[in-house]
């Protein structure tokens, strides 16, 4: 039998659990269960018939945990175990209609961003567990806890292997994964990637699961699968409470929500699956396919399409100095840090553009991508022109995306639509072809309703299709205002597809761009746009759209206006008015007042007499005061931070009077491998960089080439290198002697808590840096 | 299931350097923001196995359990035990990602965070430990030594977490270098009598970080 004959039968039975029948044959906590896939196949092949008597349709290879990392050192290969795993499997199977799936658990190590398994790893685990299980039916991914994880299994799994792929991931009782994966993202995110049934497994009894299947139901019309625990362990006997006849009368309530796939998972045995057949066997099947809803998500935020949205814009270089240099410097904190401030100002999803002619787009991409989603939850949009560059996110995002964008031009259409596709992503459609951008809103819908049918051909579902009619400027072509809002309205209505628009442009070349930006959007509102890309640390703009859901009745009773602008919303964080003095804020930690009073005495002060007057003598002080015991150190941080605010704003003074970024040379920091306390070398950053240094700060847990490579790329000659910990003095001893290697040219400076002038020598550093100020001088004697 | 409502403020800020006659008074705020926002994130989770220690072994090992001890501290240790509770701990990731997040523009909150969170999982181990006495009428228990500890190698981590099966219970993970994934986690041996236990020797005389220690530098000590 074949999987889409067995697809045709109203339930199909699964196996339960492989690990507690070998607990009772006696393998001990900490085993390898594989490895009796080797040692003793009987004892696997009888539990697998067992189940098979039982009545499964599929059963579940020994290979769960067969990856890389778990069999280290334990004397056999992935590809021997898992071979042999599902050797055994498919000849218990033999004169059965019983198929094979191969089994495939979490790697056991956590992922990026919050973890160190980068994306890219785990794909290349997954890879070598599929190629060597590539004589199994069917690949199961299952206990997933991490969305990237099953991310990289299913892109892994659809890229070198044709087999149906099912994933089932694991659920606490608030209804999320350990990680924070919520079910909607789930089954978002892998319906998109195109897996073949989704459901969930183990952590919980069959009774626990029935408001996660329920809420699974609602975000996918795939074959659901289900495989409880038989309840919790016991944590002396490890034994299982639920019995088979609970087990299935359970089962039996679950049926109303579509399930398809029924197996156990620890706990059961064949008993719980034989009950499991007798209770099925007396049902209906329930399937009904129903709309659902369009909508985007992170692992653990979903938005849905069910009101206006805000989109930030603010992730994109275009007309925007200190965001290029950034990029060019790879300066990754300047980035996330325009991401958490839009987040803050009220964003639902970010658009992120880091096309820039100076830059490796694709890398910095991948890279941008990346670090965002280690510190904000919003949904991203991929934007940039180049598919390569999108194809490159669309891998390494963690979620369902949007993709800005594609055009009415066969070009864009051929290359992006498909992309869009294999990702699962939610794709913008510009009204622009080869003849440009229509006078008219009937020629935008012409387009529009083009893109839409290339679409869905693509098989690209309705609720993902996004048209964005384009905003000019009023200030050229006024009438065509009007056309815009029109060709929204036609495309929302007539078409039934969702709708986007940029709202910036409207006012370019236009005194009090404020007020025109934020009547223009609620124009647009109100003829029905769902998503307004707009700069959202502008309170009017996202004011525009809360008052918009209010008084539009989406927000019902008001409770998030309120909960916004009433009488309990915190007050606003930057620009206060203050009499205070720079040095006060500083040695006070005021950084809330930091950003104006810089403001103010750029009346009377040049940035470089701010830094050399006030902003270092003050951090001066600082330092001494916690040398002596004085202040502790959040207090010494704080002072630190009230400063970068005040850097911010000469940074930004400087860059608007264009009297070309001093710089005097670049400077390679990072804190070396094995060591992530990075707030010293922060310190070091903030001030070399006011001193007109451009700094390139590689962070912590930094390679030893990475170092090497960063001083070549940029023929660097001082380097600056930062350890906090005893047992990391060795990898800063080792990445010293690898710059001494490459780039003998460069100067070495270290710095850190546990050093000493004795030890940097030792180490062949050329300078010992006790503090930030130091650097500095160190950084004059040798760049000027 | 364990619930965390207020993080053990003196512990935190021991953590971070704070004296008594320093003034503070400045950073109050911050304190009481970073722990309001720390304990809406924490989801502690605990796991443990109760096994048998097979007398007659050497190095040290228990019945029905992969786990082997090695080293003299943890044999001193268990001296006197008949059985051991294997336990792990942790906050979970989210507590990571908030550290992170501040990381990027606020460093001041990120280290008030890192080291309210090291106060809150231990405050999550003492609890489970009282639950774990309470199931199990324990009458007499050692304290919680930790792989990394003494003699005992960290490279026991990964095993432990395999032994409890938890990665899937309390989705804990550890490095190849033997980190504990979510950061704030801890996994800890304790044995267990049914008769006085002999006192081991703890603190800074068995301990291998006692030569690098900040806290001893300071002219203070861990707390162990």
């Amino acid at each position: 039998m074949d999987f889409d004959t067995l697809m045709k039968k109203n339930y199909i039975i699964l196996d339960g659990a492989m690990g507690t029948m070998l607990q009772s044959h006696g393998l001990e906590a900490g085993d390898i269960p594989e490895l009796l896939n080797i040692t003793e196949p009987e004892k696997i092949m009888d539990i697998h018939k067992s189940y098979i008597a039982s009545g499964s349709n599929i059963i579940y290879a020994n290979t769960f945990g067969a990856n890389r990392y778990k069999l280290e050192g334990c004397g056999h290969s992935v590809e021997e175990l898992v071979k042999i795993a599902v050797n055994n499997a498919k000849k218990a199977c033999e004169g059965t209609d019983t198929l094979t799936a191969l089994d495939i658990g979490p790697i056991g190590q956590l992922l990026e961003p919050t973890g160190n398994l980068t994306f890219e790893e785990a794909y290349d685990i997954f890879r070598e567990i599929i190629t060597a299980g590539k004589d199994a039916d069917i690949i199961v991914f299952e206990t997933m806890t991490d969305l990237y994880e099953a991310k990289a299994g299913v892109l892994a799994a659809k890229e070198s292997s044709d087999k149906p792929i099912i994933v089932t991931m694991t659920f606490e009782e608030n209804m999320r994964t350990f990680t924070g994966c919520s079910i909607s993202s789930m089954a978002l995110t892998l319906e998109g990637l195109g897996v073949n049934a989704l459901g969930v497994n183990c952590s919980l009894g069959p009774g626990e699961l029935y408001p996660i299947i329920e809420e699974m139901s609602k975000w996918t019309n795939l074959p659901l699968v289900i495989k409880p625990n038989a309840g919790l362990p016991d944590p002396v006997t490890n034994k299982y409470n639920v019995t088979p006849k609970e087990f299935a009368e359970y089962i039996g309530k679950l049926n109303k929500f579509g399930i398809k796939f029924v197996g156990g998972c620890c706990g059961t045995d064949p008993k719980h699956i034989k009950e499991t057949v007798k209770i099925l066997g007396s049902l209906e099947p329930v399937s009904k396919k129903k709309e659902l809803p369009a909508a985007i998500c992170s692992p653990v935020n979903t938005v849905t399409l069910n009101m206006p949205r805000i989109i930030g814009e603010r992730i994109n270089p275009t007309g925007k100095k200190l965001f290029k240099e950034a990029l060019i410097n790879k300066n990754m904190d300047y980035i996330l840090g325009q991401a958490i401030e839009q987040v803050q100002g009220g964003a639902e999803i970010l658009d992120v553009n880091v096309g820039s002619p100076e830059i490796d787009e694709k890398e910095m991409m991948i890279t941008t991508v990346k670090a965002i989603q280690g510190v904000v939850d919003l949904p991203l949009q991929i934007d940039s022109t180049i598919p390569e560059v999108l194809e490159a996110a669309l891998r390494v995002y963690n979620g369902k995306p949007i993709v800005n964008s594609v055009n009415g031009e066969d070009k864009s259409l051929d290359a992006i639509l498909p992309l869009v596709k294999k990702y699962g992503a939610a794709v913008i459609g510009l009204t622009i072809d080869k003849d440009g951008i229509p006078s008219d809103a009937k020629k935008r819908v012409e387009i529009a309703e083009r893109i839409m049918n290339r679409a869905l051909k693509e098989g690209i579902p309705k609720r993902d299709i996004y048209i964005d009619c384009l905003t000019l400027t009023a200030s050229a072509e006024q009438k065509a205002v009007t056309e815009t809002l029109n060709a929204v309205e036609t495309v929302k209505n007539r078409l039934g597809l969702h709708t986007v628009l940029g709202v910036s442009n409207i006012s370019f070349g236009l005194p009090n761009r404020p007020v025109i930006n934020s009547t223009f959007l609620t124009m647009a509102l109100t003829k029905g746009l769902d998503m307004a890309i707009i700069n959202p640390n502008v309170e009017a703009m996202v004011g525009a759209v809360r008052a918009y859901r209010l008084l539009a009745a989406h927000d019902v009773n008001s409770v998030q206006f309120i909960e916004k602008y009433g009488g309990n919303a915190p007050a606003p964080i930057y620009r206060k008015e203050t009499e205070h003095t720079l040095e006060y804020a500083i040695e006070k930690g005021l950084k809330a007042e930091a950003r104006s009073i810089t403001s103010k005495l750029l009346y009377s002060k040049s940035p470089m007499e701010i830094i050399n007057q006030i902003i270092i003598p003050s951090l001066d002080k600082a330092g001494n005061e916690f040398e002596k015991g004085k202040i502790f150190l959040p207090q010494l941080i704080l002072s630190a931070g009230v400063t970068q605010e005040a850097f911010e704003v000469l940074k930004n003074e400087m860059a608007k009077k264009n009297n070309d970024t001093i710089d005097k040379g670049k400077i390679v920091i990072a804190t070396v491998k094995g060591d992530v306390h990075d707030i010293g070398k922060n310190i070091v950053k903030v001030l070399l960089e006011n001193y007109g240094y451009t700094v390139i700060d590689l962070g912590k847990d930094v390679e030893y080439e990475a170092v090497v490579n960063a001083i070549k790329d940029n023929k660097c000659r001082l380097v600056g290198l930062s350890a906090l910990m005893t047992t990391t003095l060795g990898s800063m001893a080792e990445t010293i002697k690898l710059i001494k290697k490459n780039a003998p040219y460069c100067k070495i400076m270290v710095g850190g808590a546990v050093l000493t002038p004795d030890y940097a020598k030792t180490i062949g550093a050329d300078y010992y840096s006790k503090d930030a100020k130091r650097s500095v001088d160190i950084a004059k004697e040798v760049l000027g | 299931m364990i619930t965390i409502d207020k993080i053990n403020r003196s512990e935190a800020l021991r953590y971070m350097g704070y004296k008594k006659d320093m003034d503070i008074k400045n950073t109050e705020h911050i304190l009481d923001k970073c722990e309001k926002e720390l304990l809406s994130v924490i989801k502690p989770r605990f796991c443990y196995r109760i096994f048998d220690i097979d007398k007659k072994g050497d190095p040290l090992s228990f019945k029905g359990c992969k786990l082997t001890l090695e080293g003299n501290d943890i044999a001193a240790h268990l001296r006197g035990c008949d059985k051991a509770v294997i336990m792990a701990a942790t906050l979970s990731s989210d507590t990571d990602k908030l550290i992170n997040r501040y990381k990027v523009r606020d460093m001041t909150s990120a280290f008030i965070l890192d080291c309210m969170a090291s106060a809150a999982i231990e405050q999550v181990c003492d609890m489970a430990q009282s639950e774990i006495i309470k199931a199990h009428h324990i009458k007499n228990i050692t304290w919680r030594f930790s792989p990394g500890y003494g003699d005992l190698s960290i490279k026991l981590q990964r095993e432990m977490i395999a032994c409890l099966n938890g990665e899937r219970l309390i989705g804990l993970t550890a490095t190849e270098n033997n980190i504990l994934m979510p950061r704030k986690s801890v996994t800890a041996i304790m044995g267990i009598s049914d008769n006085e236990i002999p006192k081991g020797k703890r603190g800074c005389a068995i301990c291998s970080m006692a030569n690098v220690c900040q806290y001893r530098k300071r002219g203070d000590h861990c707390g162990l």
